[in-house]
């Protein structure tokens, strides 16, 4: 949905509430000159987005979270949490919810599939509100740059997980501690209680693959459940490793098992504390 | 650096780093090399510090003359060389020895010569391959675009480019590439340039990336501060605009019509056939999908090279940041 700013930020004004357009007011980011930084990110429409994610924040998924002030309010940090859904609607709320409970409010940047640039109008909106593609170059231009990165380590898979292994990690990749042991930043774990129910999936035909996507999902609802979402966010894993030991496979194994049994203390937690899936 | 040698003189940018050159004080003899009478080709003149040749670098013997000859008479030590076609619809071995073959020979002389001591190649971002899954930020080692696909005016560009750098560190020369953005004008053989030429400009329905374009005179700039140092090795040269393709359609006071992606490579077939126009849509298809911007830090770190002077659009396009109550930049806070 590649509308002109002008558009974007005229819709944002008929849906937000003045307060948080008020606070949009205060985003941080790297403007090359015309708006945008050179990802594509223009505030526009990282306020369009609010505009269309909040009604799901809000009235679908009523979401609530927890530990907000663990994502740091300045410099990078890569957030990393489960996956789960069919539809990347826990990426969303994740970036709904920093955007609204950070002082000054910090858009995350999700790292995405490569097959997701390649999504036309998808690709450019949620280019538009700070997605990057799935490059190593991308990520490490970020992080220099100060941001926040969204990644899920257990990657695209994770998306089609049936409904019998929710909450169950699929295997957890380490590119995302090998950026933080080289680039010095931490890495917050991130827990999603309730995507993991919101689309099960009733089958996939893998041989149909939309602009590159893996596969088409078939999944038992039109619509997602309005199952409640829960966001635990806990406290900021740091490594003690030298930038250059980002190459030992021995210590991105265990840095990354760090941070994956932070992210499953978090979900059982959250799983504990839940009272029901619409609760 | 006192006296320069400018092979591709007769070109907009050419012409403009000539007369950069000649104001110089520091600078001797401007040694201007091009296709075309120098009347035609720079119609001015600096007796005694302008030394023009018409010459067809094409063929190795007017290399090899203008090296030992007019160069060697005046103590050229340094020389700037690019491909020498703009044009991508002209093909073919007497191209490709134009934007190749007089690279390679420029270079193997120049590497024998009594009085050359440095070689600096003028190269485009074409030479890079744009796809899905490649960084937005293009830094110099980032992936050639050298595909059997790529038709011969980025072939060429890219084996000039290569051909270049397989020599740093090997040859007695400093040798530096310098990677350069589009640049917006005309003659400069961009295809960005001659699309936003149409009257009405169609674009991939769904895809909007971000490009970034230079202009002559950051382009002349950057150019004349790789001349003047020591530095070897290949140079991102970006400029100061970096937009998406239908904020730069807008800005440049046409339309942006997005269409189906499969009718571009037709339309724009059409077009080229009946307007007699250079911009083709296949060499470009990805480029108008996906974002590819020049990584400018390497050339601003060892250079000091940082772009300055933005593009003089034609229709300048309320600015969307100012539409918010107020504009913040990384800069102003966050590290």
């Amino acid at each position: 949905m590649p509308v002109p700013p002008e558009i974007a930020w005229r819709i944002a004004e008929r849906v937000l509430p003045a307060a948080e357009r008020q606070r949009l007011a205060d985003l941080v980011f790297r403007d090359e000159g015309h708006g945008y930084d050179a990802f594509g990110l223009h505030p526009a429409h990282v306020a369009l987005g609010l505009a269309l994610t909040a009604p799901l924040y809000d009235a679908w998924f009523r979401v609530i979270s927890r530990g907000i002030e663990h994502v740091p309010s300045s410099g990078a940090a890569i957030l990393a949490a489960n996956h789960a859904g069919t539809l990347p609607l826990d990426a969303m709320m994740i970036w709904t919810d920093v955007l609204r409970r950070t002082t000054p409010p910090r858009v995350l940047r999700p790292v995405a599939d490569h097959f997701v640039p390649n999504l036309p109008w998808i690709g450019t909106f949620f280019t538009r509100g700070g997605m990057v593609g799935g490059s190593r170059g991308n990520a490490r231009a970020l992080l220099e740059a100060g941001n926040l990165l969204l990644v899920f380590p257990e990657g695209t898979p994770a998306i089609g997980k049936p409904f019998s292994e929710r909450y169950h990690l699929l295997e957890w990749r380490v590119g995302h501690v090998e950026l933080a042991i080289r680039h010095g930043v931490p890495v917050v774990p991130v827990a999603v209680v309730g995507s993991e129910e919101q689309m099960p999936q009733v089958g996939r035909i893998p041989f149909l693959r939309p602009f590159g996507a893996p596969y088409l999902p078939i999944p038992l609802t039109p619509v997602p459940l309005p199952v409640r979402y829960h966001i635990h966010y806990g406290a900021p894993v740091r490594f003690d490793s030298r930038p250059d030991q980002a190459d030992d496979p021995g210590v991105l194994s265990e840095a990354a098992s760090r941070v994956r049994s932070a992210v499953e203390d978090l979900l059982q937690a959250g799983l504990r504390m839940r009272q029901g899936l619409f609760a | 650096m006192r006296s320069v040698l400018v092979t591709d003189a007769s070109t907009p940018v050419g012409e403009r780093l000539v007369r950069e050159l000649l104001d110089d004080p520091a600078i001797e003899h401007v040694l201007a090399v091009g296709p075309r009478p120098q009347e035609v080709a720079l119609p001015f003149d600096r007796p005694g510090k302008l030394h023009y040749l018409q010459a067809d670098l094409g063929r190795a013997r007017h290399v090899r003359t203008l090296l030992f000859g007019p160069a060697r008479d005046l103590a050229v030590d340094s020389v700037l060389h690019s491909a020498l076609v703009e044009d991508p619809r002209e093909a073919g071995r007497r191209v490709h020895a134009l934007n190749v073959e007089s690279t390679r020979e420029l270079l193997h002389l120049s590497e024998g010569h009594p009085t050359i001591r440095r070689f600096v190649l003028r190269s485009f971002s074409e030479v890079y391959r744009i796809r899905a899954d490649l960084p937005v930020l293009i830094e110099e080692d980032h992936p050639l675009n050298i595909g059997g696909n790529a038709p011969q005016w980025i072939q060429d560009r890219v084996e000039a480019d290569v051909t270049v750098c397989t020599r740093m560190g090997l040859s007695p020369l400093q040798i530096a590439v310098v990677r350069t953005a589009e640049c917006l004008a005309p003659g400069t053989g961009s295809q960005l340039f001659d699309y936003l030429e149409s009257p009405i400009c169609f674009r991939p329905a769904g895809f909007d990336p971000m490009v970034n374009v230079i202009t002559i005179a950051d382009l002349v700039r950057a150019l004349r501060l790789t001349l003047a140092s020591d530095a070897q090795g290949v140079f991102n040269v970006p400029g100061l605009d970096t937009l998406p393709l239908s904020s730069a359609v807008l800005k440049w006071g046409r339309p942006a019509i997005p269409v189906p992606g499969g009718w571009l490579h037709p339309l724009y077939r059409w077009r080229e056939r009946v307007g007699g126009h250079a911009f083709r849509y296949g060499p470009n298809r990805l480029r108008f999908h996906y974002s590819g911007v020049l990584d400018g830090t390497r050339a601003r770190r060892v250079l000091g090279y940082e772009p300055a002077v933005g593009v003089d659009w034609p229709l300048p396009v309320r600015e969307a940041a100012g539409l918010r109550p107020g504009s913040h930049h990384e800069d102003d806070g966050e590290g």
